[in-house]
């Protein structure tokens, strides 16, 4: 190697660099073949080493720096999805309503159990709820496979494992608990534990939600305002000892339905012995003739297409005979009534006038754009189809103006009342929560002006009208009575009665519809003989809002201010003969 | 040739070095790997016993319940219309007072507000030994 070292030594080469030798190489032929080969494997080893040194050092950068800030656990702690899984239920505060819990069963293969009468001594004695006689049964049955007992706790799955007898097994099984129980059954629902199926109500209509999400699902409802109108219904039930009742408390400017109740109610944390009355969602699925309230949907219709005004009248003197029909009213004033006195007492004869003037055509409209045509579309699947006649004679135009001859639900009612107060805008129902932000844009069914003139006619409703029970001292209640008697098999029944209230709260800016049902109460002590909706229901609503307020907060207000008079004035002078509408 | 070997002690010895960090390493990240594992496992045995214990608290918490407990054992009614009020309500002090306000104003008499005493539970019963849904 030498003398090639000697031929170029030139003291500006860099250290290292060994120049070719192009000089007169000692080797020839197949020995300089040899040894190009090996210099070119070598620098191609080289290469190799410094490409795979190079990735490494990248990754390297790349863990270390580029990813190295990111701490996240890679362990995921969301247990797998399995056939049990089930997301929770919570309120619109996160209240716990249902969760699937887990828990270890104690399960028995019969044949790999020898002696079955020593394992169920045993079992019982560390079980002592079981009974002897039923495991030794089971155990000594011959089945493949036997269930002994659901939700052991951790001690008596231990103490069980300590016996260690063969053939017995434990198998984690999901089961769903209900916290609030019969609270808020009608909205939730329940489960067939078995197959992990929902049954009815969120349950129900969520079902595959329910078993895909991680997150709860929230609904719209309030535990506290859901406990208050059913502990305020079941009053109402007990002292007119009527059968059950509906009840409904939506906001009325977002279609948010925050409590709903239905009495009888069922605890679906035990759904043995539950009969079909309790399982019927009375405020969704039973439709009914509501009666009066729908006077509300009756006077807004004339006052918003101009088939009058409130200073217009009708001649409510004599009773209507229509057919073999006669309408009369029961708070019977045989005079001409004004538009404003007709809502407050509540005139039959008067609102069938109305509505024969607008006619059935814009009545049908009108109704169907309030959504009480069709079945309103909910998370939940327990709803009810409303009833009403094919052909719109001028008879069920009349009967329907004050409520019959046509079959609703209370949330229909509900979703329809609070179009009519809320400034004309008709939100679709919903029973899950709407985020913070959201703003409903919904559907103006009727103008600002009858809104408000019908918010002025609900609030003298409850200060001089039928409603009066419903008025809660420092509260704004408006609202509108309505009293239904049942359809018994032909005819109406005269002794079986569905009294409600529908309550707007507070009334100059309405926040809450609140309506309550009483079904078939009956006249009681205190009730002087009535047992309409006036004195059934309307002062339910009435200590409703007085509870409600302080949680919603809604501070209380002076009724007789100047500016809430001025705001909620009607000029209504009584009727004196003044002949304006066509009769 | 000194120098050479110098240098190849050097690398050997930084060879060593990084053999028995890597290994330290290697250990080190397998007992964090098994503390992370058991950790993990409190974690969801925690979270268990914490759905558990919550679904337990909602059952406890059903306002029947609390209202009868709220019945047996205090003198909390709900609140009324005249306990509420605004901040305008309340008239500000006069002004016309003579001298600092805050010194000579004479101490005015506290407002009488509607109070309970605190109420004893009867029988030294605390309110963690009464049993769910005893009364139901």
């Amino acid at each position: 190697m030498k003398p090639a070292l000697d031929l170029d030594e030139n003291p500006c080469r860099p250290r290292h660099f060994k120049p070719a030798p192009c000089g007169a190489l000692p080797m020839e032929g197949p020995q300089k073949e040899l040894l190009e080969t090996g210099r070119t494997r070598l620098v191609l080893t080289g290469v190799l080493f410094a490409l795979a040194f190079l990735l490494i050092g990248f990754r390297l950068v790349d863990l270390t720096v580029l990813k190295g800030g990111d701490t996240r656990l890679t362990h995921a702690h969301l247990r797998p999805h399995t056939e049990a899984t089930r997301a929770d239920i919570v309120d619109r505060n996160g209240v716990l309503l249902a969760r699937t819990l887990e828990s270890e069963a104690l399960v028995a293969y019969p044949k790999l159990v020898d002696d079955a009468a020593a394992a169920a001594r045993k079992l019982v004695a560390v079980l002592p709820d079981l009974n002897q006689q039923d495991v030794q049964a089971k155990l000594s049955s011959g089945r493949k496979y036997v269930r002994l007992k659901r939700q052991l706790t951790p001690e008596q799955q231990f103490a069980v494992n300590n016996l260690g007898i063969p053939g017995i097994k434990f198998e984690t099984a999901g089961f769903r608990v209900y916290p609030k129980g019969a609270l808020t059954s009608a909205v939730v629902g329940y489960i067939d534990g078995a197959d992990n199926k929902g049954l009815a109500g969120i349950e129900r209509g969520l079902d595959d939600e329910l078993k895909t999400a991680d997150d709860p699902v929230e609904l719209s409802l309030d535990t506290r305002l859901q406990y208050i109108l059913t502990e305020e219904m079941q009053a109402q039930i007990a002292a007119f000892n009527a059968q059950g009742g509906a009840g409904i408390i939506a906001d009325a400017n977002t279609g948010e339905i925050v409590a709903l109740a239905s009495l009888p109610s069922f605890d679906p944390n035990d759904m043995s012995g539950v009969n079909e009355q309790a399982l019927f969602n009375r405020a969704t699925l039973g439709t009914y003739e509501m009666g009066s309230v729908f006077k509300i949907f009756t006077t807004a219709m004339a006052l918003d297409e101009h088939v009058t005004t409130l200073a217009g009248s009708y001649d409510a003197t004599n009773p209507i005979h229509i057919g073999r029909f006669t309408i009369h009213d029961d708070h019977a004033k045989h005079r001409w009534l004004s538009v404003p006195e007709i809502f407050i007492y509540s005139s039959n004869i008067g609102s069938a006038k109305m509505a024969v003037d607008a006619g059935a055509d814009r009545q049908r409209d009108f109704l169907g754009r309030l959504g009480l045509l069709a079945e309103p579309k909910v998370e939940i699947q327990e709803i009810g189809r409303p009833e009403w006649p094919s052909a719109w004679h001028l008879v069920n135009t009349m009967t329907i103006a004050f409520g019959h001859g046509i079959s609703v639900s209370p949330l229909q009612m509900v979703t329809a009342v609070s179009a009519v107060v809320n400034g004309g805008v008709l939100h679709r129902a919903t029973f899950l929560k709407h985020a913070e932000d959201y703003r409903p844009t919904g559907v103006r069914v009727l103008s600002r002006e009858t809104s408000e003139d019908m918010r002025r006619l609900l609030r003298l409703v409850v200060e001089r009208g039928t409603g009066k029970f419903g008025a809660a001292p420092g509260y704004l209640v408006g609202g509108k009575t309505g009293t239904a008697e049942k359809v018994d098999g032909r005819g109406y029944a005269r002794k079986e009665l569905l009294s409600s209230f529908i309550g707007v709260f507070p009334i100059n800016e309405p926040r809450y519809v609140i309506m309550v049902s009483i079904d078939q109460p009956h006249p009681n002590g205190k009730s002087m003989g009535e047992a309409t909706g006036g004195w059934v229901a309307a002062p339910a609503v009435s200590r409703i809002v007085q509870r409600m307020a302080p949680i919603v907060g809604i501070p209380p207000v002076d009724e007789d201010s100047p500016e809430i008079r001025r705001a909620l004035l009607v000029d209504f002078a009584p009727s004196l003969g003044r002949k304006i509408a066509a009769d | 040739m000194s120098m050479l070997r110098l240098a190849t002690w050097g690398w050997l010895a930084a060879v060593g070095v990084a053999g028995f960090g890597t290994f330290e390493m290697k250990y080190q990240v397998a007992r964090v790997d098994d503390e992370l594992g058991r950790v993990n496992r409190q974690i969801d045995a925690d979270r268990d016993q914490l759905r558990v214990l919550s679904a337990e608290w909602s059952y406890l918490t059903q306002p029947a319940r609390l209202d009868q407990l709220r019945q047996r054992h205090l003198a909390l009614v709900p609140v009324s219309r005249a306990q509420l009020g605004s901040l305008d309500q309340i008239p500000f002090r006069s002004s016309e007072i003579a001298g600092s306000p805050l010194a000579s104003a004479p101490p005015s008499p506290a407002p009488s507000l509607p109070s309970h005493a605190p109420v004893r539970l009867p029988g030294g019963a605390d309110l963690a030994s009464i049993k769910p849904g005893a009364a139901r």
